[in-house]
């Protein structure tokens, strides 16, 4: 008997004619690892959210179709014993801590489920000893970081000892040593425990090749449903780009065999290859960047000169920062969480004021009350871009920006909505959009001014593969038309496919600067997926496209005999190719 | 910049009590602040409070809370020998003011202000202490058998508080990039700005607030009767400590009733010390209440207490 049976299910949220989920039917086993990727809207968090008995119970709305749990239906389990068997993790830690004490968080399920005080103290002792929580056991839950929330959060659900365990997006508010470490026990639970898993995520890269299956939707159907390997395939010929870059690469090129990890993709390669690697560095086209001379003719937009800079009663947080930006450059500043980044987005549109140093935006050095000086041609972008939203209309809120600025064109507002393709949102309520189209917003926000600098502050975190090549594309096309950008992000794939130039901080520090290829293809860490691939075989490639360029025509030139997943060989010679997302 | 006046967890003795003991310890500090008149007693009250709060790390709050006192304090010094007539020892003859009359200053008045504002100085010290010496969750914890949906809502007030704050900076910072000067304009257009800042705020705590029911009721929430994690333990130290306590606070009645501890201002000050047994009362009621502050002595330098308490 499968754990969850799911029967041609229809949900229709409350006050919508469009349904989240469209005639749904899936069987789920027990102990099985289910991914469940697609993008904004695809209705993958909407399923996740029935198989928690969340919908239609807190939620209201249309349903149709059945689902049972291990053979009874689902609607009329009792809560209670429904919160035993099913636990949920949910996107944002912020916004799933209830207590203000670490330890209190963790018993806040079990008081729910009313059990005895000795029940509930070997539950929490289990639990903090296995999540490492101890050193944090009595900490404030407010001064707890991004991943220690998770790791809570993750910590309250396991003490009710749950069969099942469903993830919507995990990872996708966290830094990613903080999200290899939710994925590392997600993974531990589900192979040493036997946790069933169904887990919602768009950082492939670092779980695909966890699950047991993969389940693509789109438009609030499943389209895939298969083995890594079938929806990496699937999803290629869709032209989906909810594919690892490894697994995407193979699949492209029809590849028998499509490998989910950088080992397996490397031993394929090797094995393809053999006697034919490429030993040397190939001449890898370096995008559309002028020559070097060219550069320096270019006016500096940031400059910064030996930045020293602390927080009052802390650290120092930069320490000796000298940067130079020019005109239509698009700056990728990478690094851990802590290292000083967004205090530096901070020091440069003059929101900071450094200790020691001096600081150039457009020419001018920003005094005290610095942004004031420099805001008219800023764009900054936090992180959060509920912070911009509470217009009435998305249009009223790109006027609220040009008021202040004293600016009257309402040319500008139509052309950069028609640019973010927002037009159709124009009177729409900004709060009543989806968390990429919000971003979408605040960007248009900040961007109706015709600034020459863009700054954003992680602008890929919690939105889709999907959203965020087409961010990328759009501060790229910004970039070539003359503006600045700069750019925080945790995302590698990101700045390898999109930035011109990298400068990688650590502790406060800038320890590499310079052209992706020069900061990126050198480090181990700090490489895309592509990267790891071509490591040692073809040095120097950063992304798909390179990627294709390079070994395609290596790959074309003949075929070979290779051992595929079911262990049967195969003739693997290349047929054709597709577009890198 | 409020994170100071916050408790945080030092692992400091005086934060290990139970907080019932805590509670009782401070309640009796509370009590015998108001039944006091004696100066010296209050300024006694006020010592043990300054070493107590150094005790728990606490100076640089401490100086915090004095700020706002301090204030008040002067306050009442100088309008209390403005409006009190009571006192015999006129030190400045002042001229006849409408509604007031004439402005004599007395020596008794300025003694009463100055007592008086010793006590405000030593209930704000309670209350410093209080944040410094008791984790909010606990007393909660307390509680949440009798009133637990009242403690929850409580609670979440409490852990949402310092992320507002945070978010309020983050969105004033944003809306200032959008070209918005809080700092200009008639207070009317000021008022204006700053409801769009809080407009921001509230929006997005209301979605915030939604996430959190979510997570609540995925967590079984209201699903039937809850019970309750209790994390606080008694130990020797929180019997000690409430026997202090409630030794104390018989010794002062015991004191008050033979007069011990009060004070006659007006028309004549009295003597500060009119006999020994002032200081004997005192010392008595000063030794039970320093009891959890031998005890941290004696948990920092005396390894056989340290294991017994």
């Amino acid at each position: 008997m499968p754990l969850f049976k799911v029967e041609n299910l229809t949900y229709y949220y409350p006050g919508t004619e469009k349904p989240a989920l469209k005639n749904i039917s899936l069987e789920i086993r027990e102990g099985e690892f289910l991914l469940v990727t697609g993008g904004s809207g695809s209705g993958k968090s909407t399923l996740a959210r029935v198989l928690a008995g969340l919908i239609p119970d807190f939620y209201g709305g249309r349903i149709g179709g059945k689902v049972f749990f291990r053979g009874r239906e689902l609607r009329v389990l009792d809560r209670r014993k429904l919160a035993r068997e099913v636990g949920m993790v949910f996107q944002d830690p912020e916004k799933q801590i209830v207590q203000s004490c670490v330890e209190a968080e963790i018993a806040f399920g079990l008081e729910n489920l009313g059990l005895p005080p000795d029940e509930m103290s070997r539950r929490v002792a289990e639990v903090v000893s296995f999540m490492n929580l101890s050193p944090v056991q009595d900490a404030f839950t407010a001064d707890l970081s991004g991943g220690q929330k998770q790791k809570l959060a993750l910590a309250s659900v396991l003490a009710m000892q749950p069969r099942v365990l469903i993830l919507d997006e995990p990872t996708s508010q966290l830094d990613p040593v903080s999200a290899e470490e939710i994925l590392n026990v997600v993974k531990r639970l589900n192979e040493e425990m036997g946790f069933t898993v169904i887990m919602v995520e768009q950082r492939l890269e670092r779980c695909f090749h966890l699950a047991d299956r993969v389940l693509l939707m789109a438009g609030g159907e499943i389209i895939c449903h298969g083995s890594a390997a079938e929806g990496a395939r699937e999803a290629v010929r869709r032209g989906l780009p909810f594919v690892p870059p490894v697994a995407r690469f193979f699949a492209c090129l029809n590849s028998p065999v499509v490998p989910v990890t950088v080992k397996e993709g490397r031993e394929l390669l090797q094995s393809y290859l053999k006697g034919n690697i490429p030993v040397t560095k190939p001449d890898v086209p370096r995008t559309n960047h002028n020559s070097t001379a060219k550069e320096h003719e270019k006016n500096s937009i940031i400059s910064l000169k030996n930045v020293w800079f602390g927080y009052p009663g802390g650290r120092e947080v930069l320490k000796d920062i000298s940067l130079d930006i020019k005109e239509g450059e698009f700056v990728a500043i990478l690094g851990e969480n802590g290292a000083g980044k967004s205090t530096l987005l901070k020091i440069m549109v003059g929101l900071l004021r450094p200790g020691r140093g001096r600081v150039y935006v457009h020419g001018r050095e920003p005094g005290r009350n610095g942004f004031k000086e420099i805001r008219k041609f800023t764009a900054y972008l936090s992180q959060n871009p509920n912070d911009y939203l509470f217009q009435e209309t998305v249009e009223d809120e790109l006027l609220f920006t040009m008021h202040n600025f004293g600016l009257k064109d309402r040319g500008q507002v139509d052309e950069i909505l028609h640019r973010l393709q927002l037009e159709r949102y124009r009177q729409r309520n900004p709060r009543d959009l989806s968390s990429g189209e919000r971003q979408r917003v605040a960007l248009a926000s900040i961007l109706v001014t015709d600034p020459g600098l863009i700054i954003l502050d992680e602008p890929t975190r919690g939105i889709d593969l999907g959203l965020k090549s087409e961010l990328g594309q759009f501060l790229r096309e910004e970039a070539a038309k003359g503006k600045t950008v700069v750019v925080v992000t945790h995302d590698v794939e990101f700045a390898a496919e999109f930035a011109g130039r990298v400068v990688m901080m650590f502790a406060g520090r800038i320890v590499a600067a310079g052209e992706k290829h020069a900061v990126l293809g050198r480090s181990v860490f700090y490489s895309p997926q592509i990267s790891k691939l071509c490591r040692g075989i073809c040095d120097g490639v950063l992304t798909f496209a390179e990627a294709q360029e390079q070994l395609g025509p290596l790959l074309v030139a003949k075929p070979a005999v290779l051992i595929t997943n079911t262990g049967e060989k195969a003739i693997w010679g290349l047929t054709g190719g597709c577009t890198p997302h | 910049m409020f994170d100071r006046l916050f408790y945080r967890e030092k692992g400091l003795f005086l934060q290990s009590f139970h907080p019932a003991t805590v509670l009782v310890y401070l309640l009796v500090l509370l009590i015998l602040s108001l039944i006091y008149d004696h100066p010296l007693y209050l300024l006694a009250l006020f010592l043990l409070l300054a070493l107590l709060i150094r005790e728990v790390d606490g100076l640089d709050a401490w100086e915090g809370f004095l700020k706002a006192g301090v204030f008040l304090m002067l306050v009442v010094m100088m309008v209390n020998p403005l409006v009190i007539r009571a006192g015999k020892t006129i030190i400045w003859h002042g001229p006849a003011v409408p509604f007031l009359g004439k402005l004599d200053i007395s020596m008794e008045a300025v003694y009463f202000g100055a007592a008086s504002s010793l006590r405000l100085l030593v209930i704000i010290s309670i209350f410093c202490l209080y944040n410094l010496m008791i984790n909010p969750d606990r007393v909660l914890n307390l509680f949440s058998g009798v009133a637990g949906k009242s403690v929850l809502v409580i609670t979440l007030a409490t852990r949402l508080f310092p992320t507002m704050v945070r978010d309020l900076q983050r969105i004033r910072e944003v809306q200032q990039l959008r070209g918005v000067d809080f700092d200009t304009g008639s207070l009317w257009q000021r008022a204006k700005k700053y409801s769009g800042l809080y407009n921001v705020l509230l929006l997005s705590s209301l979605e915030g607030a939604m996430e959190i029911a979510e997570s609540m009721q995925a967590r079984a929430f209201g699903s039937g009767k809850r019970s309750v994690y209790s994390r606080n333990m008694i130990r020797p130290r929180d019997l000690f400590c409430l026997g202090g306590s409630l030794l104390a606070l018989l010794a002062a009645v015991w004191g008050l009733r033979y007069g011990y501890g009060r004070y006659t201002f007006y028309p004549e000050a009295d003597f500060l010390i009119k006999d020994g047994a002032t200081l004997v009362v005192l010392f008595i009621v000063l030794f039970y209440l320093s009891v959890p502050l031998l005890l941290s002595e004696g948990w920092k330098h005396c390894r056989f207490l340290k294991s017994k308490i």
